[in-house]
């Protein structure tokens, strides 16, 4: 996954047709070239991202702010984690949404020895779980793809901490 | 947010991580698709969550150490508490550019509400330069002169301002992992992280609110993470004067947070180290 928000260029993005392999030999490029991914796929992970951007700074409205944003894509049973430090007396509110092809896409907490503290309960593409810690510690969030939409193949996604 | 509405008019958001899973095209039409029928719940052992884990989060943001001095009774901002220096981008050595970096835009993140908005300025200027030896792409530059423009002529209002900074600190600047190496980010990030832990800690010494100092200052994992970059393969290994300090205080602030409660000694022992670092810079 990688933090949302980053931005090209249409004509730069007509012009992502490097491989990773390319990256690796001429680092050089990535500095005039976008990072390369099928437009199918950016467009999923776009429209996950401005789902999630709409409740990110509507939340600032109610003195939440971001803590950190980042999108991707999963195909189903797929996960993603992210190892996160949470301040005891901060609220946090964790959330994703996924593109059109997701189905149930799950976010759950675990404490530091993996044990797991919170889950969503919902069963659709939005999932959202808020956590208060009662001491300072690091937590492992994890976002799962529990099922996809009809015969989707993947799907994109975005998942956001916010805190107040 | 202006600028963001500015922005996505004009261009596109595309990925930016080369990590994920190779990605074939999705159906993005815009009926509502019924989800796949239900999967059990999923739990991901140990094993699996430290395999996975992505420390792109791992770093909290200085706000958020404030937002957290405010909840543990600590009355003290820290942007008062923000020294009013220019810190010179006039260095070589990159990883000394990036703690750099990481502390001015601490200090922009912080005084948002209250700097003269000729400091903020000169804050932003600063922080282009640094990411610009960086090697950012055009794109946060782009960023950076229209909120500078917007800043100038007083069209924005300083709650957007404060998201705007946070989209830049917390959402934006993580890019330059891709395009000027992966460690840039992680040292950015230190050098936030020490800026706002040295403010903290003098808060704390100045409230004399020691008991609170278990949950503002005691972070071993983030100091782990800091010191995997700093001492990483490749590095530059030309005699730096700030890394070294740099490395050194990482090496104290490890000691001191494997210690399972902080006391008083220990608070003012984070603060001297993390202040010795910054009065380098």
């Amino acid at each position: 996954m990688r933090p949302c928000g980053v931005m090209r260029t249409q004509t730069e993005l007509q012009e992502n047709l490097l491989t990773k392999s390319i990256f690796s030999v001429l680092p050089a490029l990535l500095l005039s070239v976008a990072v390369a991914a099928p437009s199918g796929a950016l467009a999923g992970e776009k429209e996950a991202k401005t789902c999630l951007d709409s409740k990110i700074w509507n939340g600032y409205n109610e003195g939440w702010a971001v803590r950190t944003a980042v999108d991707g894509t999963l195909k189903k049973g797929e996960h993603r984690v992210y190892l996160v430090t949470l301040y005891a007396g901060n609220e946090y509110v964790i959330q994703a949404c996924g593109d059109n092809n997701s189905g149930d896409l799950d976010l759950v907490l675990h404490d530091k020895d993996g044990k797991e503290v919170s889950r969503d309960q919902s069963d659709d593409r939005e999932p959202k779980l808020t956590y208060k810690p009662t001491r300072t510690d690091t937590f492992y969030v994890a976002l799962y793809a529990a099922t996809l939409a009809g015969e989707a193949s993947d799907a994109g996604v975005a998942m956001a901490v916010t805190y107040k | 947010m202006k600028i963001r509405a500015l922005a996505l008019a004009l261009v596109l958001v595309v990925g930016c991580d080369d990590k994920g899973p190779e990605k074939a095209p999705t159906n993005t039409t815009a009926e509502k698709a019924e989800p796949g029928p239900t999967a059990p719940d999923k739990t991901l052992s140990m094993a699996e969550l430290t395999a996975a884990a992505d420390q792109v989060a791992l770093v909290p943001s200085p706000a958020e150490m404030q937002r957290s001095l405010s909840h543990a009774g600590v009355g003290k901002t820290l942007a008062s508490m923000v020294q009013d220096r220019d810190i010179s981008m006039k260095v070589e050595n990159k990883d000394q550019l990036a703690v750099r970096a990481g502390v001015v835009l601490a200090d922009l993140v912080l005084t948002v509400k209250e700097s003269p908005k000729e400091r903020t300025l000169a804050r932003l200027t600063t922080l282009g330069v640094a990411l610009e030896k960086l090697g950012a792409g055009s794109d946060v530059q782009a960023v950076i002169t229209d909120l500078k423009k917007e800043i100038d002529n007083g069209a924005i209002p300083v709650d957007d301002l404060v998201k705007e900074f946070d989209e830049l600190s917390q959402v934006m600047v993580p890019e330059l992992e891709y395009e000027a190496g992966e460690w840039v980010v992680p040292l950015i990030q230190a050098g936030s992280w020490l800026e706002g832990a040295h403010l903290v800690s003098g808060a704390v010494v100045e409230a004399g609110k020691f008991d609170a100092a278990d949950n503002l200052l005691r972070q071993p994992e983030v100091v782990e993470y800091f010191i995997k970059y700093v001492d990483r393969e490749g590095a530059d290994k030309a005699p730096d004067e700030v890394v070294a300090k740099l490395r050194e205080t990482l090496t104290t602030l490890k000691t001191v947070a494997s210690k399972p409660s902080l006391g008083e000694a220990d608070v003012k022992t984070i603060h001297d180290a993390t202040g010795a670092v910054l009065s380098l810079l």
